[in-house]
């Protein structure tokens, strides 16, 4: 193996260990606002501190395999696709770590049926398999995995958008407690934002394994438009 | 302590200054990248490591240059003892016309090992180092100049190491190579340096880059800055180095 | 329009130059053809076995070349015997070893005019020296010590050469090594630089083949009807043997003459040969 084999080997470790970390936090925060776990709030609050150095690792590591091993190619795309998917993950961190601390100011937990009908627990397993798709599709270096993602994330914009619906309705009969509901609404709108993230992350990897970009292209049916730059 | 020091050094070709004052020292175990323009010193002060400089006629040297802190140019050092205990790997690869084990063997002669079996053994292990094993095992009567030129480069340092020494000085060693023997060498220098110190000087800085983890910067004829490598190339203190590494020089 | 004449002009002048060119180059081929033709048509008929193994004789169809041919073979290997190391040694100091400054140069100059002084004054100082001073008389050492001064100088300057083309590279190679300039000499230069030697040193034996002013001057003898057992002993050699057949009358001892001369002729293109063929060996195989 060579040199930059190496140091891009270690890469990948790293963000592996970064995204496994940011998919706890985030079933963590979830958890903790469906089970009102205050203590579980506390420690996805605390575990932000060690997301956030290791995206300042994971940072350096790239800046040093940018300018001390001038990586070509493929070698290129998986640095700056690293780099790009380090910036999602941090952002998903920062969100679990908003809705930990959602749950801290919390005086009472929300109804469990009101709960249920949110289905935030969905929309948090949905985000979780999603991530665990584009982890196993950035180790493995299956595209078809991370073209998978897409989908998914269909599952929870329409979650949010019944639970719009669902949450206006809660608002409309008990407007006292308003502002409960809109820290509802937040956790709502935070977790279809993870989603988002999570989908930005496949199109890195995708950029990464097929030099093919997706942005801003219709992503949800990747194969129709699709532009032609192979490397 | 430094393996390799210089201290106040100078040296005057004729009249001509080509080094001014240079103390810097080089760790154990570490690869050292000399970068500059042509012409900067680089070599020059490369070569005053194993005093090579002595061969050149009206050289004069002041200051001191140390290798385990010994100065080097103190009157009881044997110029030739001394060199037995530097590798050095030149620009051009400069293998004997002689066959591949001879010239791997050469060294050894000249240290006075007369043991077959040991010279046998020098040259596999010399050979295996510098990842040339495998390709001319099987040839090792063969000549020398029958090999490609990064194969005649990596049986140079094979030569270098065969009577292991503890540093490698190394004189631009890919820049008469193709890309993918230079990225054989530099892959070699970056294994190589768990057993020796390495010194490499280098016009390459992507090169000095992938390989080092010291970087030295020269320009006419002095030391501008001595750094870290990933320090020197992503944020060096002076603007002569950010001007040079940068491509915006002069 | 102007810069198309001149064109034109110019093409007619290098054709003009080609045709003289080729001209010159016919003649030279067509004077050496005759001559050879000449002298392998009135000689070719009397070579055969007895021509080689004959003493020389007063009947020139019994006469041949055998003590001759010994002769000039164990005079050349003489010379060569002496004349290689010294002119080899020379050289090496000189090269490798002399500073180089206005002594050596006027020393560089000398050996390069040495090369061009003609081959009677090797003779009489050979005479002189060995013949008389040193007391070996008319022997086969007298004349391969002579031969030897004659060729030195040419060994030496195609030695100097071979070693000049020797790259720096490698010596600096088996400096860094920690070799003595000896060591880096025996071990590196002088090996890569041995065809180129070789070379040279066959060039100047297929010139000393072809001596016989010195020889005379030295003693080699016209009639010897013996061969040389040892480097004091009498000798004569081919040259000299064509040349006292060519000074007798008899047409028949022309005819012996014309058939030495291809003879020597074969000799010294043999020579010419195997210089070829070990530069070019020695030049596939040191490529530098």
């Amino acid at each position: 193996m060579t040199h930059l084999q190496d140091e891009l080997k270690k890469l990948k470790d790293s963000l592996n260990q970064m995204s496994y970390q940011v998919m706890n936090q985030l079933s963590k925060s979830v958890e903790s606002l469906t089970k009102f776990d205050k203590d579980l709030a506390q420690e996805v609050i605390r575990n932000e501190k060690r997301i956030n150095a290791l995206e300042l690792e994971i940072d350096k590591e790239c800046e040093k395999i940018f300018t001390l091993m001038t990586p070509v190619a493929k070698d290129m795309r998986f640095v700056f696709a690293t780099l790009k998917i380090n910036n999602d993950l941090e952002r998903i961190a920062d969100y679990a770590e908003n809705i930990g601390l959602m749950v801290m100011s919390l005086e009472k937990p929300f109804e469990k049926s009101l709960l249920e009908e949110l289905r935030l627990e969905e929309m948090s397993t949905t985000a979780k398999s999603m991530l665990a798709d584009t982890i196993a599709a950035y180790s493995s270096g299956n595209a078809q995995l991370a073209r998978g993602v897409f989908t998914e994330d269909l599952i929870i914009n329409d979650i949010q958008r019944k639970a719009k619906l669902i949450i206006t309705n809660e608002c409309k009969k008990d407007i006292d407690n308003i502002i409960n509901y809109m820290d509802l609404w937040s956790v709502v709108r935070r977790l279809e934002r993870v989603g988002d993230h999570i989908t930005n992350v496949a199109e890195e990897i995708i950029f990464y394994l097929e030099a093919t970009v997706l942005k801003h292209s219709g992503k949800v049916s990747p194969g129709k438009d699709r532009k032609n730059i192979k490397s | 302590m430094y393996k390799l020091e210089s201290k106040n050094l100078n040296l005057w070709y004729g009249p001509k200054q080509a080094l001014k004052d240079i103390s810097m020292g080089v760790d154990a175990n570490t690869v050292t990248a000399f970068i500059g323009p042509s012409g900067c010193g680089k070599s020059t002060f490369l070569r005053c490591f194993n005093r090579m400089n002595d061969l050149i006629p009206n050289v004069r040297i002041t200051g001191q240059a140390l290798i385990d802190n010994i100065n080097i140019y103190s009157r009881n050092v044997d110029v030739y003892e001394h060199r037995k205990s530097i590798g050095m790997v030149f620009q051009k690869p400069n293998p004997f016309p002689k066959s591949i084990y001879e010239n791997v063997a050469y060294g050894l002669h000249i240290i006075g090992e007369n043991s077959k079996s040991i010279i046998d053994e020098s040259v596999e292990t010399a050979l295996k180092q510098a990842a040339l094993w495998n390709e001319v095992k099987d040839s090792l009567k063969k000549s020398a100049l029958a090999l490609s030129g990064g194969q005649q480069q990596r049986l140079c340092i094979a030569r270098a190491i065969a009577v292991k020494p503890s540093i490698l000085l190394m004189d631009e060693p890919a820049s008469a190579l193709d890309p993918l023997s230079t990225a054989k060498i530099e892959e070699l220098i970056y294994n190589l340096k768990k057993e020796y110190s390495i010194v490499i000087v280098t016009h390459n800085m992507q090169q000095a880059g992938r390989v080092s983890d010291k970087t030295a910067f020269f320009y006419l004829g002095e030391l501008i800055e001595y750094d870290n490598t990933s320090k020197i190339f992503t944020n060096p203190s002076k603007e002569a180095t950010q001007n040079y590494i940068t491509g915006r020089f002069g | 329009m102007i810069k198309r004449i001149k064109t034109n002009k110019a093409r007619i002048k290098d054709q003009l130059f080609k045709y003289f060119a080729m001209l010159c180059t016919g003649l030279c081929l067509l004077v050496l053809a005759l001559l050879l033709i000449d002298i392998i048509s009135k000689g070719i008929g009397r070579i055969n076995w007895s021509f080689f193994s004959n003493l020389p004789s007063r009947h020139f169809d019994e006469s041949g070349i055998y003590t001759a041919l010994i002769g000039m073979v164990s005079l050349l290997f003489l010379t060569v015997l002496i004349a290689m190391p010294i002119g080899i040694m020379a050289a090496i100091y000189l090269q490798e070893y002399g500073t180089k400054n206005r002594f050596a140069r006027i020393v560089e100059i000398n050996i390069a005019n040495l090369a061009g002084v003609p081959s009677v004054i090797y003779g009489i100082l050979g005479l002189q020296i060995f013949v008389r001073i040193a007391g070996f008389g008319n022997s086969i050492l007298a004349g391969a010590l002579t031969l030897a001064l004659l060729i030195m100088p040419i060994v030496i300057v195609a030695t100097r050469e071979a070693i000049k083309a020797v790259p720096n590279s490698l010596r600096e190679a088996s400096f860094g090594m920690g070799a003595t300039k000896w060591q880096t000499t025996r071990n590196v230069v002088i090996p890569a630089a041995w065809g180129g030697i070789l070379t040279g040193v066959i060039l100047s034996v297929s010139r000393a083949i072809g001596e016989t002013a010195p020889l005379i001057v030295v003693g080699a003898l016209v009639y010897v009807p013996f061969i040389p057992e040892g480097p004091l002993d009498q000798y004569t050699t081919l040259p000299i043997q064509i040349f006292n057949w060519t000074s007798r009358p008899q047409q028949g001892f022309i005819t012996n003459a014309a058939a030495g001369i291809i003879v020597l002729l074969a000799f010294t293109f043999l020579l010419n040969g195997i210089a070829i063929w070990l530069r070019n060996r020695w030049n596939n195989k040191v490529k530098f």
